[in-house]
């Protein structure tokens, strides 16, 4: 989902470094309030940053014939909402731009909205909309994480078609072309992920059921009901 | 109780189904590089916009590694941090909740 550096017109870099700053200073405000009311919070920041960071590294291979990488943000995002993930992906985004040439400083931005903002917002309103209702908590981890990750990359093909309507057709027909590469390419990935995640989502449960119920993660009858079920 | 290893088994599941799938493409598919889907965005970018990707220049001049091999170094070094945390926290619960 990365777009390369030199890659997208300098106005567009602009407008989207000015989309995330605000959602980062606001993320690291958020970040600091957290944990200053629980410092148990702290440990599972560490595993759910901790999956960004592996998960974003990996490029795994897809039925397209290219690779791409998951981006892991869904645990983040159900457990601190998405700015404080916005956080954690622009610390991500930044290795990869200063270190490996993945990304880079001027469309840093872009990238922060995409992986960090977009995907997480779309996929903490469906945890919104799932969180009260009878759906399975491990349903819901899984349906967020994927649309997060799938949506990061609608987020990247809409940024690049912006930027590059196609001479015929414009903006959408652009917008179908990058969809093409980037989010077919996603869909067997962000379904793996979304399992992969969920299962993880059930460790922290079976051993840390308290520190999810006090952030309010899910109300204290349908964790203790998720625990009974395994 | 029965459904106890449910998730396990079904991510299991995934995990291979996703293997086989890759093994199928690379088998059956003509002309598939497994190229970084960054790297084709870049080519349709150059297309719609008539500009070689080589006319590409960074924005702000950005340290490249030099090699695949460095680059996989730090790939590695990143997916390690993460793992090192993750392991971390999980051993520190278990602990934890022994104590308990």
């Amino acid at each position: 989902m990365h777009i390369m550096e030199g890659f997208l017109p300098w106005q567009w870099c602009l407008i989207w470094w000015i989309i995330a700053l605000p959602c980062l200073i606001f993320g690291i405000y958020q970040l600091k309030k957290v944990l200053r009311a629980d410092r148990e919070a702290l440990p599972l920041l560490g595993i759910t940053g901790g999956f960004i960071f592996i998960l974003s590294s990996l490029k795994l291979p897809s039925v397209t014939g290219s690779c791409s990488h998951p981006t892991g943000t869904g645990l983040s995002t159900i457990s601190f909402g998405p700015w404080i993930t916005a956080v954690v992906c622009a610390i991500v985004l930044l290795f990869q731009s200063l270190f490996l040439a993945h990304g880079g400083l001027s469309v840093l931005g872009a990238n922060i909205v995409s992986m960090g903002i977009v995907g997480p917002l779309v996929g903490y309103a469906l945890y919104r909309l799932l969180r009260d209702t009878s759906v399975n908590i491990y349903i819901t981890v899984f349906l967020v994480t994927a649309l997060a990750d799938m949506f990061t990359y609608v987020t990247t093909s809409l940024e690049l078609a912006l930027a590059y309507p196609a001479e015929t057709g414009g903006f959408v027909s652009s917008f179908i072309l990058f969809m093409g590469i980037f989010a077919v390419t996603q869909v067997p990935l962000a379904i793996v992920e979304g399992i992969v995640l969920a299962l993880v989502f059930k460790y922290i449960l079976t051993l840390k059921p308290d520190i999810l119920i006090r952030l309010g993660v899910f109300s204290k009858e349908k964790i203790e009901a998720a625990r009974s079920e395994i | 109780m029965v459904y106890k290893y449910t998730l396990e088994i079904l991510a299991g599941i995934a995990i291979v189904v996703f293997c086989a799938l890759f093994l199928y493409t690379s088998a059956t598919m003509s002309g598939a590089e497994f190229a970084g889907s960054d790297n084709v965005g870049s080519g349709l970018i150059a297309k719609l916009s008539g500009i070689p990707v080589e006319n590409f220049h960074p924005l702000i001049p950005q340290w490249e590694p030099p090699s695949g091999e460095i680059e996989s170094c730090l790939f590695a070094l990143q997916a390690a941090f993460g793992g090192m945390v993750i392991g971390g926290v999980f051993g520190f619960w278990m602990g934890q909740k022994k104590k308990a």
